[in-house]
């Protein structure tokens, strides 16, 4: 397989878009992603486009895609893969470029949950992966899918409420100095601690907000490379992993085996260990979902999280950053987005451009797990050919 | 002549001294299995040969309950179920009128009024059951039309003594009765000889926990506003009560918002195994699948499935309590994954007759027959998880 770079990243705001449309966010967040690339983009070089999104109120979605963007001349596959949409995106496009099928490839990730009312994303996100007549019915609303899971987590490791709060601490204040980030607001452990529950062990600050919002990539052939820019990331490595839909057939809720897929298979492709990682934007859609995530992506041993956000290793200063950007608890969480505006930090933070940068960084890492918990895609990148 | 083999009665969780008001899960069929399952204890299923459910509120007018009474009670497919409406004096006629292997079950959920149901198995060896006498009047001081709207005429008196009294009066009973069904403790006992037990309701399934109070046989009177239905039982059955004691009603919410969406395709599918508590088992490895399935879990094989009944208690692998608002149904409500006792089968349910988040990691319980939502307009039935006594009163862990 052809070596693979990316040689543009960019992204919208995520925040509440009342205002805008999927429509109107995907050609923003792909223009922002011309306009980065650093020797410029010719539009008709693009030979094929992926476009991640889970739901729209704007229509069909690859044609979205299309029409917005001025490319009604090449082919545009949707990816919809649960919360693993967006890395699922970047994967797909990966092997097209690697294969040699095109040179240039476009990535884009949107979604709109805030185009539904409050009350009512429960049951209609829901429905979309949910068996509706064993689960749906219950009340298994997002949250519930990952609470069972943090629940048995906090039964049989020595993570408490409290290290969840950490959690949410770190990545409001890594949100701080990032201008894409929703949730732009520091937090103490105590205000986490006596919020609002929303799904106990989870209380207010324990979530991701809803958001809108849209990111893109433009991933490039080593062939042509040269062409756009001296300074590419390189796809080093993507991962999907897979697991039981239902929760009743899962049969350790302490561990996200589809993290443990994707990850191993994007470690091999890349040739590196989770030691050499230097930056992660691991999936936080819940607080406890990061520390399970730390001990899947192999940050640490089972049941070693706890000590590790404790010890203040995955804050920006500490050995393994994580979310830097604030990740979804605080930048956000539109599903199809989310994946390649992970990608889009990443690229920043390899590149020495990020908002809150992790000083020479030169590996990095995207993860998303969903589906409700069945699905997990995983992305390694790297300043480094390899 | 009836001859009445045993009685079973429910009450729901919840309550005070005033008597008992069902939970947000409970309606006119779940109160019926639990009461009819009681009734059966220890008898066959196949020995069941007809269902009589009268009740003043079937859950469905057109739609039928009949399916969903006999999936909870594990009855076959091919026993008549009759859906009357009435009150103590059509169980009496129901009881009175029955072939042997018939389930007679009487439920009362009326709004805002008083919950029970109780049951009785009509068969070939036990209690003597004979008709008295019968009167069947007009005077409805109380009224309900098929819009849901209750009216109430308000005049006591003239509902006790040319209600009552007068249908009292036309039997023409050579002795008082022992008990009184269909009308408050203190009007009952005016009427009877000694002093009767208090029912916990007024309505259908009043009659049955009348003759389960009874200390020896005699006459008892099945009454609704001015009909009454006399009947002399030679003794007292064997009872069984599904009758926890009462809690408190927990604090809950109800927000508005979209219905929950129903696709009857996915419903009729899942109905049979949800409803009756079955798994599938694969023919080649004996692995349980919950729910059914088209490719074994364990082997792979695709045929030879056939279906297993499944457990009925089992222990919380982990549980959550959902607080946030969530349009259709009452919060806060627990979710729990349970593992099912010695199978290697974990079932997500519901917990009920807990206040939500007192149930923990490791609590035990039992499966029981809940209505866990109404979907546009459709009960939705399925198991729910009721913690033993001693779990639901202490502090969870979740």
């Amino acid at each position: 397989m052809r070596r693979v770079a990316v040689v543009g990243a960019g992204m919208t705001p995520f925040a509440e878009h009342f205002g805008l449309g999927v429509k109107d966010l995907v050609p923003m967040a792909v223009s922002e992603m011309a306009a980065h690339v650093d020797k410029g983009l010719d539009r008709a070089d693009i030979q094929a486009a992926w476009f991640g999104e889970l739901s729209s109120t704007d229509g069909f979605a690859a044609g979205i895609l299309a029409d917005t963007c001025g490319l009604l001349d090449i082919p545009v596959t949707h990816v919809e893969n649960a919360c693993a949409t967006g890395n699922d995106a970047v994967r797909n496009a990966t092997y097209a470029v690697g294969s040699g099928a095109v040179d240039v490839a476009l990535v884009v990730g949107a979604d709109k949950v805030r185009e539904s009312s409050a009350r009512s994303t429960f049951w209609e996100w829901a429905a979309m992966t949910r068996d509706q007549a064993w689960d749906y019915p219950l009340g298994l609303v997002a949250p519930a899918n990952f609470a069972l899971h943090v629940a048995r987590y906090l039964h049989e490791s020595p993570a408490t409420r409290e290290h969840l709060a950490m959690v949410a601490v770190k990545n409001h204040k890594h949100a701080l100095p990032n201008p894409k980030a929703q949730l732009r607001f520091e937090i103490t452990v105590q205000q986490a601690l006596d919020a609002p529950r929303v799904v106990e062990p989870f209380g207010l600050y324990d979530c991701t907000p809803q958001s809108d919002g849209a990111a893109a990539l433009l991933l490039v052939a080593e062939d042509v490379v040269d062409r756009y820019t001296d300074r590419p990331v390189w796809v080093r490595g993507v991962g999907l992993g897979l697991d039981r839909v239902m929760h009743q057939h899962k049969r350790d809720m302490t561990t996200f085996p589809p993290t443990v897929k994707a990850v191993k298979a994007a470690y091999a492709m890349a040739g590196v260990t989770a030691a050499d990682i230097d930056v992660a934007e691991v999936h936080d859609c819940f607080t406890g979902v990061e520390l399970i995530s730390y001990e899947d992506l192999g940050f640490c041993e089972r049941f070693g999280a706890a000590d590790l956000i404790e010890k203040g290793v995955t804050a920006v200063g500490g050995a393994k950053p994580v979310n830097p950007s604030g990740g979804l608890k605080a930048k956000g969480h539109p599903p199809g987005a989310t994946g390649v505006a992970q990608c889009v930090e990443i690229v920043e933070q390899l590149r020495g451009e990020a908002a809150n940068q992790v000083d020479g960084a030169r590996t990095g890492l995207a993860h998303n797990i969903g589906g409700p918990t069945a699905v997990s895609a995983v992305t390694v990148l790297s300043s480094e050919r390899g | 002549m009836t001859v009445l083999t045993a009685i079973g009665t429910y009450l729901p969780p919840w309550g005070g001294p005033k008597g008992r008001v069902p939970g947000p899960d409970e309606d006119a069929v779940t109160l019926g299995v639990a009461a009819g399952r009681a009734a059966l204890d220890g008898a066959s299923p196949t020995g069941v040969r007809a269902v009589v459910l009268v009740t003043r509120e079937l859950p469905l007018l057109v739609g039928g309950n009949g399916a969903a009474l006999l999936g909870g009670l594990g009855l076959p497919h091919d026993v008549p179920v009759t859906e009357q409406v009435g009150g103590a004096p059509a169980v009496a006629d129901a009881l009175l009128g029955a072939a042997p292997g018939t389930l007679v079950i009487g439920v009362d959920v009326p709004e805002g009024g008083l919950a029970g149901a109780s049951a009785g198995l009509v068969g070939e060896r036990g209690v003597a059951v004979e008709t008295v006498g019968r009167v069947v009047r007009s005077l409805p001081v109380e009224s309900r039309t098929p819009d849901g709207v209750s009216r109430d005429y308000a005049d006591p008196r003239l509902s006790r003594e040319r209600g009552l009294g007068g249908a009292v009066e036309a039997l023409d009973l050579a002795d008082k009765p022992l008990a009184v069904a269909g009308v408050p403790a203190k009007q009952a006992a005016a009427l009877c000889a000694g002093a009767p037990a208090a029912l916990p309701t007024v309505g259908a399934s009043s009659l049955l926990f009348a003759v389960a109070a009874l200390e020896q046989g005699g006459v008892v009177l099945a009454t609704e506003q001015a009909s009454a239905t006399a009947l002399r039982v030679e003794s007292v059955p064997p009872v069984v009560r599904d009758e926890p004691t009462a809690q408190p009603v927990p604090r809950s919410s109800t927000t508005p918002g979209p219905e929950i969406a129903i696709s009857l395709a996915s419903y009729e599918r899942a109905f049979e195994a949800k409803l009756r508590w079955e798994a599938a088992k694969c023919g080649s490895c004996g692995t349980l699948a919950l729910p059914a399935r088209f490719r074994c879990l364990e082997c792979g094989a695709e045929e030879g499935w056939s279906s297993a009944a499944l457990p009925r208690t089992g222990e919380v692998y982990t549980v959550v309590t959902v607080h946030v608002p969530v349009p259709g149904l009452p919060t806060p409500y627990s979710l729990a994954v349970v593992e099912l006792d010695d199978v290697g089968v974990r079932a997500l349910v519901k917990v009920t007759g807990a206040v939500a988040g007192k149930v923990g990691i490791g609590d035990r319980g039992r499966l029981v027959f809940r209505r866990v939502a109404v979907r546009t307009g459709i009960p939705d039935y399925a198991y729910a998880l009721l913690p033993e006594p001693a779990a639901a009163t202490t502090e969870g862990s979740a």
